[in-house]
C-alpha cells in the first residue's frame, strides 16, 4: 500500500484536482506528507542558493580531487592549462615574490657552482704560479719547504687579503657544533672537538678574568688567523679567517647570527643534540665564506703597475740617448778628424808646401810635418784661418826647394825683379818665357841669373824687346843709307850732299849716346871710293882722303866713335848691305865705270859692340 | 646489535644525527685521562687539562641506527672542588664521575662533584665509574657500591688498563641519554 502511495502523489494530485473535494485531499496530503514537503522545500532552497552549495562543495572537494587523482590523470589534464595561466598571471603581477621565494633555493646552487669554478680557477692560478720562475716564487717555494706546507698554500697566504676558512654555528651552552662549513682548500680539524674547545676556552676566559655572564670573547688571534666570535642568545658563530678582515664582514656575521637565532629559535631553545635540524643553516653560513685577493679589491694604482714598463722605457730612452750622444760625439769626432785631415791636405796643396806626415796619438793630439819652400807661405796661419785649434796639433816644418811652377816663378821674380812691362811664364818643362819690353842690360842680366836658379832649365827671351834697339836700328839704317858724293879729284863732298852728311853725322852722335845708355859700344867704318879714271894709286889715295875728311868732320862734331877708315880706290861696294871688306866683284866694277860721280863717294858702316862679353847681343840685333 | 663506530672516521664526512655533550669529572689522578686516551679520539694534548682545565675529545657511537657523537669534556681532576670550572658543566647532557677504586676518598669527591654537576646541568643521565678495577688494593667495598645503587646512582666498575667495561659504560650512557627521544 505504502509502496504504491509514495511514487504516486503527483498523479494523485492531478487526479484529485479534477475532482471535487480538493481541500480534503490537500488536507490528507498535508497530513501524510507535511514533513517530506518541508524537506523538499529545504532541498530546493539549498540547491538554488549558491553560497550554501559552495559551502557544501568545499566540504568534499579535497576528497573528490584526491579520489579522482588516484583514479586517472584527467584531473591533471583538466587543471594544467588553468594552472599554467594562473602561474603566468601571478608571475606577471608580482615577480619579486617569486624571486624572494626562489632565492633561498637558487642561492646555494649558484654559490656552489661559483665556488667550484673559483676553486678550479684557483688551482690553475696556483699551477701558473708554480710554473713561473721568479724570485718571488723561489722565495715562496723556500718558505713552503721550510714550513712544510704546500706551495699553493704559501702563494695563497701571500696573495690573500683575507679568506674565511671555516664557520661554526655552535650551540652556546653545550658547545656542540650545529653546522659547520669550510672552504674547499682548507685543512680542517674535527669540528665537534674544535667547537667544544672553543666553547671551553670562552668559558675559561670568562671564568678566569671574572667577566660577567653577558661578557664574551670577541675574537681570538693566532698569527694571521683570526677567529671572530659572534654571539646570539643561545648560539654563536665562530669564524676562522686569514688576513685582514674588513669591518663590513663583522657586520655581515652579526646579521647572519641574528637571522639564524630567529630562524632556529625553537630548535635552539629545546636543543638536546639533534644537530640534523640545523642543516638548513648551511646556506646562510656558506654566504659568509668569503675570499678576497690582493688584486681583486685593492688594485694597484696604474702608475705602480706601469712602473716596470716605465723603468724599462726610461732605461731604453737613457740607453738610446747615451748611444745617440755617443754616436753624435763619435760622428763629431769623425767629422772633426776628417776636417782636420782635409784642412791639412788643403794647406799641403799650397805652392811650396808638402804634407809629409799626419799622426794622431791616443789622446787625439795631432803631429803634422810639412816640407816648406822658403818662399812658400807659413802653414800655421793657414791652419788658423781654417779654424784649427793650435793646441790640437804640433807642427814641424822641414825646409826644401820646390820645383813647382809657382814657386819657381816666384823665385825668378825675386831674383830678377822684372819691370812692369815684362811678363813671365813658366813651362812645365822648366822653360822660363819672358815677354814684354825691357832694357837690353836687364834682359841680359836676367837671362843669366834666371838660368842659375833651381827649376829653370831654359830662358826664352824672344818675346822681350828693348824699345831703344828699334830706335838704334832705325838710326843705324839712316846712317848706313847715307852716301856722300864728291867732285872729281876732291876730298870735299859735293855741296848737294852736305846736308845729308850733316844729318848722318848728327845721327851718329845720337847713336853713340843711345848706345852708351844701352851699355853697348858703337864702332864706325867709313869706306872711301874713287872713280875709275886715273891710276889706281891715286884712286886709293883720294878714296882714303875722302874717308879721312869725313872722319875728321865727325870728330869735329864732338863724336868719339872709334872709326876705321878704308880707302877703296875705284873698287865699289856691291850694295847697301854688302859692307864687307871684300868688294872685288866684276859687276860692281862695271857699274862704277858707268857713273863716275856716283862712284866718288863715302859709305858708312855702323857696328854695335857688346860691352859684356856675351854673344847674345848679336841675337838681339839680328 | 650496538656497534662501535670507527674512531678514524671523519666526523665531517658523514651525516650526524645526534650530538651529546658529556662531561667527565673526578678527583685528581683517578684515571679519567687514561679512559679517554684509550677509548676515544682527540686532537688536543693533555696540556689543555692543566692550562684551560678541560680537554675535548669525542666518541662516535652507532646506537640502534642513530649516529651519536659524544663530545667528551674531560675536566681536570681536582682534589678541591672549589676549583672546578663549573661553567664547563653547563649544557652537559650526561656525565661520568670517575672514582679511583684504590682510594676511597676519591668517591666522596666524586659524589660531591656529581651533586655539583646535577645542580649545574640539571637531572641528566650519569654513571659513576669505579676505575682501576684491575688493581688489587681495592678500597671501596661492594656494600658501599650496593648502597650507592640503592640510592639510584648508576655505578660501573671499569679498568682503563684492561678496558674492562669501558665500552659498555659509554654505550650505557649513550642509551640513557637517547632514551625518550
Amino acid at each position: 500500500m505504502s509502496d504504491k502511495a509514495l511514487p504516486a502523489p503527483p498523479h494523485t494530485e492531478t487526479e484529485i484536482s479534477t475532482h471535487d473535494g480538493d481541500s480534503d485531499l490537500r488536507k490528507l496530503r498535508e497530513l501524510l506528507f507535511a514533513r517530506e514537503t518541508a524537506q523538499l522545500q529545504s532541498l530546493e532552497k539549498r540547491l538554488d542558493n549558491p553560497v550554501v552549495h559552495a559551502r557544501d562543495t568545499s566540504e568534499v572537494i579535497a576528497e573528490a580531487l584526491l579520489l579522482r587523482a588516484q583514479k586517472d590523470d584527467m584531473l591533471y589534464i583538466a587543471l594544467e592549462p588553468l594552472t599554467e595561466k594562473l602561474f603566468k598571471e601571478a608571475l606577471r603581477k608580482s615577480p619579486m615574490d617569486f624571486v624572494n621565494a626562489l632565492f633561498p633555493l637558487m642561492g646555494p646552487a649558484i654559490r656552489q657552482s661559483v665556488a667550484e669554478t673559483f676553486h678550479s680557477m684557483l688551482e690553475s692560478f696556483h699551477r701558473t704560479i708554480e710554473l713561473v720562475f721568479s724570485w718571488k716564487s723561489l722565495r715562496w717555494r723556500w718558505e713552503a719547504m721550510r714550513t712544510g706546507t704546500s706551495f699553493a698554500e704559501v702563494v695563497l697566504l701571500h696573495t690573500l687579503v683575507y679568506r674565511v676558512d671555516q664557520i661554526f654555528f655552535i650551540h652556546a651552552e653545550t658547545g656542540l657544533v650545529l653546522c659547520h662549513v669550510y672552504d674547499e682548500g682548507v685543512v680542517i680539524q674535527d669540528a665537534d672537538m674544535v667547537s667544544g674547545m672553543l666553547t671551553a676556552i670562552q668559558n675559561f676566559a670568562r671564568d678566569s678574568f671574572a667577566g660577567g655572564p653577558e661578557s664574551s670573547l670577541d675574537s681570538l688571534r693566532l698569527g694571521d688567523l683570526t677567529i671572530l666570535l659572534e654571539r646570539g642568545s643561545t648560539a654563536y658563530l665562530a669564524c676562522a679567517a686569514r688576513g685582514v678582515v674588513p669591518p663590513e664582514f663583522r657586520e655581515r656575521l652579526r646579521n647572519t647570527m641574528a637571522a639564524l637565532q630567529i630562524k632556529f629559535s625553537d630548535e635552539l631553545d629545546s636543543f638536546s643534540g639533534e644537530v640534523e635540524k640545523f642543516v638548513s643553516a648551511r646556506g646562510d653560513l656558506e654566504d659568509l665564506l668569503d675570499v678576497r685577493y690582493v688584486d681583486e679589491d685593492a688594485p694597484l694604482p696604474l702608475w705602480i703597475k706601469l712602473m716596470p714598463v716605465l723603468i724599462l722605457l726610461l732605461f731604453i730612452a737613457g740607453g738610446g740617448y747615451f748611444w745617440h750622444d755617443r754616436q753624435q760625439r763619435y760622428l763629431a769626432r769623425e767629422a772633426a778628424q776628417a776636417y782636420m785631415e782635409e784642412s791639412l791636405a788643403q794647406v799641403g796643396q799650397e805652392p811650396g808646401l808638402l804634407l809629409i806626415e799626419i799622426r794622431q796619438d791616443s789622446s787625439g793630439h795631432w803631429e803634422v810635418i810639412y816640407q816648406k819652400d822658403p818662399l812658400a807661405r807659413d802653414p800655421k796661419p793657414l791652419l788658423d784661418a781654417k779654424g784649427i785649434d793650435p793646441k790640437s796639433y804640433t807642427l814641424r816644418v822641414i825646409p826644401y826647394v820646390s820645383y813647382e811652377a809657382d814657386m819657381v816663378t816666384q823665385r825668378v821674380k825675386n831674383r830678377i825683379t822684372p819691370p812692369e812691362s815684362v811678363s813671365m811664364e813658366f813651362d812645365k818643362d822648366g822653360t822660363l818665357r819672358l815677354s814684354g819690353k825691357a832694357s837690353m842690360g836687364w834682359i841680359l842680366q836676367a837671362r843669366q841669373e834666371a838660368l842659375a836658379l833651381p827649376g829653370v832649365e831654359k830662358v826664352d827671351t824672344s818675346g822681350l824687346a828693348d824699345p831703344r834697339i828699334e830706335e838704334l836700328k832705325s838710326m843705324i839704317a839712316l846712317v848706313e843709307g847715307t852716301v856722300v858724293e864728291f867732285p872729281l879729284g876732291k876730298d870735299i863732298p859735293v855741296s848737294e850732299d852736305v846736308t845729308k852728311l850733316a844729318r848722318a853725322m848728327d845721327t851718329l852722335v845720337r847713336i853713340e849716346k843711345l848706345a852708351a845708355t844701352m851699355n853697348v859700344a858703337v864702332n864706325l867704318t867709313i869706306y872711301g871710293h874713287a872713280d875709275a879714271t886715273g891710276n889706281d894709286k891715286r884712286n886709293y889715295e883720294i878714296s882714303q882722303e875722302r874717308a879721312r875728311t869725313i872722319a875728321a868732320m865727325l870728330y869735329a862734331r864732338g863724336s868719339s866713335i872709334p872709326i876705321a877708315l878704308y880707302g877703296m880706290g875705284s873698287e865699289q861696294s856691291g850694295g847697301k848691305d854688302e859692307v864687307l871688306p871684300d868688294f872685288r866683284e866684276s859687276g860692281a866694277r862695271q857699274a862704277a865705270a858707268r857713273d863716275d860721280q856716283s862712284r866718288r863717294k863715302v859709305e858708312f858702316k855702323v857696328h854695335i859692340v857688346q860691352l859684356p862679353p856675351d854673344n847674345s847681343m848679336l841675337n838681339i840685333l839680328h | 646489535m650496538n656497534t662501535l663506530d670507527s674512531q678514524n672516521m671523519d666526523a665531517n664526512d658523514r651525516r650526524r644525527l645526534v650530538s651529546k655533550k658529556v662531561c667527565m669529572i673526578g678527583a685528581f689522578s683517578v684515571g679519567k685521562s687514561a679512559l679517554v686516551e684509550r677509548f676515544v679520539r682527540s686532537i688536543f694534548s693533555d696540556r689543555y687539562l692543566s692550562t684551560v682545565g678541560v680537554k675535548i675529545s669525542k666518541k662516535n657511537i652507532n646506537l640502534n641506527g642513530t649516529d651519536l657523537t659524544m663530545v667528551l669534556w674531560d675536566m681536570e681532576g681536582k682534589d678541591d672542588f672549589a676549583d672546578v670550572h663549573m661553567s664547563y658543566l653547563r649544557g652537559a647532557m650526561g656525565f661520568f664521575t670517575v672514582v679511583d677504586g684504590t682510594r676511597k676518598e676519591t668517591l666522596n669527591m666524586a659524589l660531591h662533584l656529581r651533586n655539583l654537576a646535577l645542580e649545574t646541568a640539571g637531572d641528566i643521565p650519569h654513571i659513576v665509574l669505579i676505575n682501576k678495577s684491575d688493581l688489587p688494593d681495592w678500597e671501596i667495598t661492594d656494600e658501599r657500591l650496593a648502597e650507592l645503587e640503592a640510592s639510584g646512582i648508576r655505578v660501573m666498575k671499569t679498568s682503563a688498563k684492561t678496558g674492562h667495561a669501558v665500552e659498555e659504560a659509554f654505550l650505557s650512557l649513550a642509551e640513557a641519554m637517547t632514551k625518550g627521544q
